[in-house]
């Protein structure tokens, strides 16, 4: 190795560190709880705990509602940023205020947001009182369950609140890099307004977001605190089913939240492998497509 | 290129630690040892300890979701620690005991024996006899607080835990019972037997429902219409029997499952904590609470949360009660400390405090026959607001905790059964 690369070796080594001591410590320490032997007995290490969770009754559903609110907290979230980004693109004095307003999501923490979930959108909640008392409704029971509902719809609306300013400020950024010419391009060569936006703008700045909703996705799926306080008893997203599994009585239960805990890590790693892979894939075939 | 290479080495390392890691872990938890504290304990008199305990610090963690019992522990408790015994309480609040139980265990299973972050937890019948059976726990200790001595330590309910022999590892500082909570100006007359009340909420569509098992309090009031589908909790008493469980089991989740579309949201989810009911039973989404606490409800009136009109009830078929404890991990650092607290929490002037419904309204466990004069005088002139039943009534009304193993085996039960279905 030469000077340089020593230098950016130890210019990393502090965070290289700490990532290495407390990220692969935990790991380590958790894999091994999860593979160690029933209590009582000794001998080789065992996958038996991996094969109860999965084969748990209710374990399918909670994978299940885990991504499906995974993936619609990400579509949505990638959609509502691109709209966002696309109609602030040229209103460049709404665009300083939208970046204040887009700033205060990102300060609030998830647990502070899910607890105005609650007082905001439950049965009993601020939303569901105003709609009464303005005769909208006539009992508060009648509003939608929007939070400890069976679908998750309320967990995804705090993600999806949470994201899209993250999301949307990176997009505008996209989309001010990419520049205003193709848009005027495509608009000279006789495209309509929505046919530029649609076939231009669209795929220019979907690229830069991949990394981002691939971050949203795995983010999503192995979230904790917002899926147990908003969520319905049961299904329960996969996390929260790893904290009881954690915090029984039981203690000999314990391997088995760690196992669980390594199936939403390996879920998460095979989908990252598995969306690169198609990113890879079509990226080369739009260089192919740009060369030929 | 370079970058590569670092990368395969860095992936090498990683790969090198942790099968390393997996060796020592999977055949690492080590014995627990005693400390040097433990091993001269049986020659230290109660003047030592308290000598011993004076200016350290005390670490109790508890649970900490009720106001009142934090302001109890923060001035009262910690203010005559400070003063008497030159001794620093530091309350940690948690949620659920697992938090604990995992901080000793994790310490055990990291070889620390002696210097434990954890000097004294509340702890419950599950966790304790958990902890107990993976030698979490120090002791037995509870014979030689002078203060246990106002508490009949005879009686079944105070030498078991939740059915499991105490055996001196915790000692006992108060009671509880379960109580059903409601608004007089809502529910006029309240059913106040289990049939009764099944039948009220079959009237009432949506307008009842309880905290998701294992939470502690909806984990209890399941258990009483466990007992009534079971035809009686006598049976029920002693060792877990997996064939007596089978029998009695399917006709309460029948029951359960049947009572369940009358239930809040017609029992698509349960309120995943008794705070969430609370907060359900505040708003007027639902027309009870309930509470192991007999003057929970009026604590939360005293606070504004609950209208003046709150009542509570029992069954007349009773309720279940029983009695709560602090105990001592093995590798507590401060177990004088912590003797010296489980002892003031016995003190007759501790127990009046903590039994005031604005304070916290806990039951004594010391027997109040057993105390000097003074502190007799004071118990009955408790005043007693509207929201809380006279002890006697309570008293009469008692029901029996089961064995551990039934509680786990009825709280997955329901999972299963009923939760799940």
């Amino acid at each position: 190795m030469n000077r340089g690369s020593w230098a950016a070796l130890i210019a990393v080594a502090p965070a290289a560190a700490v990532v290495l001591v407390l990220l692969t410590g935990g790991v380590v320490i958790a894999l091994s709880q999860s593979l160690s032997p029933e209590s009582g007995e000794t001998g080789m290490l065992t996958l038996a705990h991996f094969a109860a969770v999965v084969s748990a009754p209710g374990f399918g559903r909670s994978l299940l509602l885990t991504l499906w609110v995974a993936l619609i907290s990400t579509v949505l979230t990638i959609a509502l940023a691109v709209l966002t980004a696309l109609s602030l693109r040229r209103m460049r004095v709404f665009q300083r205020i939208a970046t204040f307003i887009y700033q205060i999501p990102l300060t609030l923490p998830h647990m502070v947001v899910a607890a105005a979930g609650i007082m905001l959108l439950s049965q009993s909640g601020l939303l569901s009182r105003l709609l009464t008392s303005a005769g909208l409704i006539s009992m508060p029971s009648q509003f939608p369950e929007l939070v400890f509902d069976r679908g998750g719809v309320g967990i995804v609306l705090v993600y999806v609140w949470k994201q899209v300013p993250f999301v949307g400020l990176f997009a505008l950024s996209v989309l001010q890099s990419v520049g205003a010419d193709y848009e005027a391009a495509a608009r000279t060569l006789g495209a309509r307004p929505l046919q530029a936006v649609r076939h231009v703008l669209v795929p220019l700045v979907m690229p830069g977001l991949l990394p981002s909703s691939i971050i949203i996705f795995a983010f999503v799926f192995g979230a904790f605190e917002v899926p147990l306080l908003l969520g319905a008893r049961f299904p329960s997203m996969i996390s929260v089913l790893a904290y009881r599994l954690y915090t029984d009585v039981d203690l000999s239960l314990r391997p088995q939240s760690m196992a669980l805990s390594f199936v939403i890590a390996i879920v998460v790693l095979v989908l990252v492998i598995l969306y690169r892979a198609i990113l890879t894939a079509s990226s080369r075939r739009g260089l192919v497509e740009a060369e030929s | 290129m370079a970058t590569i290479i670092l990368q395969k080495r860095a992936l090498l390392t990683v790969f090198i630690i942790a099968m390393s890691s997996v060796t020592l872990f999977a055949g690492g938890s080590s014995e627990p040892e005693s400390d040097a504290f433990a091993d001269r304990f049986e020659e230290l008199s109660w003047d030592d300890i308290v000598v011993e305990a004076a200016g350290s610090e005390l670490f109790w963690y508890m649970w900490g979701g009720s106001d009142s019992i934090n302001t109890f522990v923060q001035t009262y408790v910690a203010d005559r620690l400070r003063e008497e015994y030159e001794v620093e309480l530091e309350m940690v609040p948690v949620t659920d005991a697992s938090v604990y139980v995992s901080k000793v265990l994790g310490e055990q299973q990291a070889g620390r024996t002696s210097g434990g972050s954890v000097d004294l937890v509340w702890i419950n019948g599950e966790n304790f006899r958990s902890m107990k059976e993976a030698d979490l726990l120090f002791g037995p200790y509870a014979s030689v607080l002078p203060n246990l001595t106002y508490v009949n330590v005879e009686d079944p309910t105070v030498a078991n835990d939740f059915g499991f022999p105490v055996d001196g590892y915790e000692s006992p500082y108060g009671s509880a019972q379960m109580v059903m909570v409601y608004d007089e100006a809502r529910v006029e007359s309240p059913p106040d037997t289990v049939p009764e009340l099944i039948e009220w909420i079959r009237e009432n569509p949506g307008r009842f429902t309880y905290p998701a098992p294992p939470d502690f309090t909806g984990s209890a009031f399941l258990r009483h219409l466990f007992y009534y589908a079971a035809g009686g909790y006598e049976r029920l008493l002693g060792p877990f029997d997996q064939a007596l469980f089978d029998e009695v089991a399917p006709a309460a989740w029948q029951l359960l499952n049947e009572l369940e579309p009358f239930l809040w949201r017609e029992g698509r989810t349960y309120p995943e904590s008794s705070t969430q009911l609370q907060n359900l039973f505040a708003n007027s989404e639902v027309d009870f609470d309930m509470s192991y606490n007999p003057s929970g409800a009026a604590n939360l009136v005293a606070q504004g949360r609950y209208p003046e009109s709150t009542r509570t009830f029992v069954f007349q078929e009773g309720t279940i009660g029983n009695t709560h404890y602090v105990a001592i991990p093995f590798n507590a650092s401060n177990k004088a400390a912590a003797l010296v607290a489980a002892n003031l929490l016995l003190d007759p002037a501790t127990q009046f405090e903590k039994a005031q419904a604005d304070v916290w309204g806990d039951l004594p466990v010391v027997e109040v026959s057993r105390i000097p004069g003074e502190w007799q005088a004071a118990f009955a002139g408790l005043p007693l607001p509207p929201s809380v039943l006279p002890a006697d009534v309570l008293q009469r009304s008692r029901l029996p905790e089961l064995q551990s193993p039934w509680l786990e085996a009825i709280e997955r039960g329901w999972i299963a059964n009923v939760l799940q279905q």
